[in-house]
């Protein structure tokens, strides 16, 4: 006999303390009862006055032992003892079912998760009656979809409507979990795993297979065998060298244990953009590459052409961005100096104009004034050159001695011996910025408050810097800083949920990253050294913004684990034998109807019930009528 | 929804036959069913004595006069009509009880009173507290037994009680002697012995019936009590174990003793009733075995 809700010590502290309680109050404070009688004159001879001493005794000791007893019923009944050990009674199990991405796979008729819901309630089926069960489903994270719950008809329920998620199982954090429940909850039973126990080979050198794992743990494995091979990242970006070409790099791996050979085909727009053969040995990943020349949006579709267990990760797919050239309007007497500029960037589309035909009303995310000052200064970015009224002297002969090289405008500018003819030596204002200096003060001045403006002190087409490094690289700067959007770099790629790591470019500053989902909401992250990490447990578009450079990952591709978890030597495995029933009894009923019948029967032999009179005695009555008669 | 009516039909019928006796004799008219030692126009002969001048010739023994030449008078033993009074108790103490004495009092006097009428006496009922309150005369017939009841009915216990005084309005309001029933718990803060002996030297037959109920005997409480005179309110606050339980039931004996005593020493006779018992159980109980119903 064992008690469910108490300990020993709890019980008998409670049943010590009321006990103690109830007899104070005996010694204390029996009610005086009051009764109605016909004449107080044979009372005053009879009966002894109160006193204190009396008080001091038990008056009635059947009431206090009645009293007593219901109390120690009431109490068994609260501790809820049962009949039986504790190991008989209704035990915890936590049933771990593997809903990682693998379970989708096809096996036989089903699916490996269809197999594992049938393992599932047929294990319920085994269980005593009395035995409270916690469904959780494991993929990346271990989900509780129950709590601890007895009744069958919800644990089936919850099984009947897993599904197979996208993320790989991790099996360590799913055991942790169930542990950890059974620990808190006590009355362990077991914590049974029911899944392929597919997993991500582990980063490092240490094996999964020699994780601890519970004492307790059952394993129920399906699928042992089933091939596969797929994609499992897909990248596409623009070369530096050809930003009108997307490179599409598609990973296939073959997690199967035969050599395996498909046709891996990529389409733009449904349209076939570019097909290989790919051959894989067991395990083994293979990358293949593809270009693409388009300046539109569309979608791009990589599909491995196959029929394998799992059909989730034969195809997948990512969507291109547009892009737009920056328009650039240039107000200019001498267009031809600048022409060859800006001609040299693929991303800009320059439009010429003559400084009379200036309005302010211009089209273009970028103006540039040359040698000429308008009446009404441009709305969007703009760069002066040779601005005449910000000029404080002019130089010649004069070498620019130093940049702000910590400024994106002075990005890759490493060169120090630029010699102008003659160059304007510009006044700063508050708030402007001297890029470039010649001894007698700065030639390039950069104005951060929006809108953007960026001040030449000379002339960049001119002979003297025309063929100078310096000139088209500046450009760039100015036009990349003044229009950043436009000329941010894409990456796009089309991998599995789960953790993502991405390669930051050097110099990023980690607080200005930001990791965006498809709702608009930030996801936390990590950066350590030139690594971001973040993870994205649900399918989805996460964008990983940095200065330069936008990185897409299409989050569709499901995680499938490469290797198959190894149980350890002491795990139980296959379904246990229906259990009996056990012998231990809820009685706390009995005793709680005992320890008011106590009660009542206390209420009715000494209590109110009894404060009238006793019951009538027709044979007392009938003596005394003859002995009075 | 009509009042039960206090004594069933079916028990009065076993009433008719019994008659209300009393032991002494009292001189009175023709026209009772006890024979009385006091000589008076009857058919019996009873004695003979000298004859005295204005006795009535037709009583003379003529034969007697012939023989011994002296006139003797024959006397004739009479039955005469005495008056039955029923005192009841109508004070707050037959309150107490289950079953509530003073209704076990109103059905016992039906009873009596039913017992009287059917053999043609004359019924007083006279109800008492701390003196008499108004009376109800009833005789001729068990006709008369319907208006004995609604009286018996519309009586209501309440107040205290005072022997001494009704004692003494009785003897000052009935001056013929008879049969005085006195249906009571006796008790009274003072004793109701001396009264009662008062009357009994008046001349009267005391017949003391005295209920009691159950707690009024032998009280079932223990413990810590707090007890209130049901007439005087008055309170105690006392300690009742076994002991003091018996020595409670040994007073309220010697009490009653003491009455049984008195009436034995008057020629009257003294019954208790529990009202536990049956009101059939005490009538051809306790009440014929007294001789005071036959």
């Amino acid at each position: 006999m064992f008690f469910l809700n108490l300990s020993l010590f709890e019980f008998l502290g409670l049943l010590s303390t009321t006990s103690a309680v109830v007899f104070v109050l005996y010694l204390l404070n029996r009610a005086r009862r009051r009764a109605m009688v016909s004449t107080l004159r044979f009372w005053v001879q009879a009966a002894h006055p109160p006193t204190t001493q009396r008080r001091r005794r038990i008056q009635q000791p059947w009431s206090l032992v009645l009293q007593l007893l219901g109390v120690l019923c009431l109490l068994l009944a609260i501790a809820q003892p049962r009949m039986g050990s504790p190991e008989r009674s209704g035990r915890n199990h936590v049933m771990i079912l593997d809903t990682s991405s693998w379970m989708a796979a096809r096996s036989g008729r089903g699916t490996l998760l269809d197999e594992a819901k049938s393992l599932a309630l047929a294990y319920l089926r085994t269980l005593a009656a009395s035995d409270r069960v916690m469904l959780v489903r494991a993929d990346g994270i271990p989900t509780p979809a129950t709590k601890l719950e007895s009744d069958r008809g919800v644990v089936e329920a919850a099984i009947r409507q897993s599904r197979a998620g996208a993320a790989a199982l991790d099996i360590e954090q799913a055991l942790e979990f169930a542990a950890n429940v059974q620990r808190l909850n006590g009355a362990g039973g077991e914590i049974v795993f029911i899944g392929a126990g597919r997993i991500p080979a582990r980063e490092g050198p240490a094996s999964r297979d020699a994780a601890p794992a519970p004492a307790n743990l059952r394993v129920l494995k399906v699928g042992q065998a089933a091939e596969n091979a797929g994609l499992r990242k897909i990248g596409v970006r623009r070369p530096a060298q050809d930003p009108g070409v997307w490179e599409i790099f598609v990973s296939v791996r073959n997690y199967g244990a035969r050599p395996f050979t498909a046709p891996l085909s990529v389409y733009y727009g449904g349209a076939p953009a570019g097909s290989v053969r790919v051959q894989l040995l067991p395990g083994a990943e293979q990358e293949a590459t593809f270009q693409l020349r388009t300046q539109s949006a569309g979608w791009v579709e990589a599909r491995l052409h196959t029929q394998d267990a799992l059909a989730d990760d034969n195809r997948a797919v990512i969507e291109l961005p547009e892009q737009r050239p920056v328009q650039v309007e240039v107000y200019s007497d001498s267009p031809d100096l600048l022409r060859p500029i800006l001609s040299a960037n693929p991303l800009v589309e320059a439009v010429y104009r003559a400084p009379a035909s200036y309005t302010g009303q211009g089209r273009g995310k970028v103006v540039i004034l040359d040698r000429f000052r308008p009446a009404q200064a441009p709305s969007t970015g703009a760069i002066w050159i040779e601005p005449a009224s910000r000029v404080r002297q002019t130089v010649s002969k004069a070498s620019i001695t130093r940049f702000l090289r910590d400024h994106d405008l002075c990005a890759g500018l490493r060169t120090t011996a630029v010699q102008l003819e003659s160059a304007r030596v510009l006044t700063l204002d508050r708030g402007e910025l001297a890029i470039a200096e010649v001894e007698a003060g700065p030639v390039i001045v950069a104005r951060p408050a929006t809108p953007r403006a960026v001040l030449l002190g000379f002339h960049p087409g001119r002979a003297d810097t025309r063929y100078d490094l310096l000139t088209p690289l500046l450009f760039a700067n100015i036009l990349r800083w003044l229009e950043p959007e436009a000329f941010r770099n894409w990456e796009l790629h089309a991998s599995s949920v789960g953790a993502i790591s991405v390669a930051l470019d050097s110099g990023v500053d980690p607080e200005r990253v930001q990791v965006i989902a498809d709702d608009q909401q930030r996801l936390p992250y990590t950066v350590q050294g030139q690594t971001l990490r973040f993870f994205a447990g649900t399918p989805g578009t996460v964008r990983v913004i940095t200065n330069r450079r936008e990185q897409v990952y299409s989050l569709t591709l499901p995680q499938v684990g490469e290797t198959a978890w190894k149980p350890p030597a002491n795990a139980r495995s296959g379904l246990p034998s229906r259990a009996r029933e056990y012998l231990a009894r809820d009685i706390w009923q009995w005793l709680a109807a005992l320890g008011g019948g106590f009660l009542l029967a206390e209420w009715i032999l000494y209590g109110r019930a009894r404060r009238t009179r006793r019951a009538p005695q027709p044979l007392a009555a009938r003596a005394a009528m003859r002995q009075a008669s | 929804m009509p009042a039960a009516p206090l004594i069933e039909q079916s028990f009065l019928e076993k009433l008719e036959r019994l008659t209300l006796q009393w032991q002494r004799s009292f001189p009175g008219l023709v026209g009772g069913h006890n024979a009385s030692r006091f000589p008076g126009a009857g058919q019996e002969f009873l004695d003979h004595r000298h004859f005295h001048h204005g006795d009535d010739l037709r009583a003379v023994n003529w034969r007697a006069y012939l023989r011994l030449e002296k006139l003797f008078l024959k006397m004739f033993q009479v039955e005469p009509r005495i008056p039955v009074r029923m005192l009841i108790d109508a004070s707050s103490s037959m309150k107490t009880g289950t079953p509530v004495k003073f209704e076990y009092v109103q059905r016992l006097a039906a009873a009596l009173c039913y017992i009287g009428l059917v053999r043609l006496d004359m019924i007083c009922l006279q109800p008492f507290r701390d003196g008499l309150l108004d009376s109800f005369l009833c005789g001729g017939g068990r006709h008369r037994f319907v208006g004995a009841v609604n009286f018996l009915s519309e009586l209501e216990a309440s107040g205290r009680t005072d022997f001494l005084q009704v004692a003494r309005q009785f003897a000052g309001g009935y001056s013929q002697r008879g049969l005085l029933i006195v249906l009571s718990d006796f008790l009274d803060d003072r004793d109701a012995e001396k009264p009662l002996q008062f009357l009994a030297d008046q001349g009267h037959e005391l017949l003391l019936v005295q209920v009691w109920a159950s707690e009024d005997r032998e009280p079932g409480w223990e413990g810590e009590l707090e007890l209130t005179d049901a007439e005087t309110g008055d309170r105690m606050e006392i300690a009742l174990d076994e002991q003091a339980r018996l020595d409670y039931t040994a007073a309220f004996d010697e009490y009653t003793g003491r009455l049984q005593r008195m009436c034995q020493r008057t020629g009257g006779r003294h019954i208790g009733l529990p009202v536990t018992a049956s009101l059939e159980e005490a009538i051809f109980g306790p009440l014929v075995r007294s001789g005071g119903v036959q």
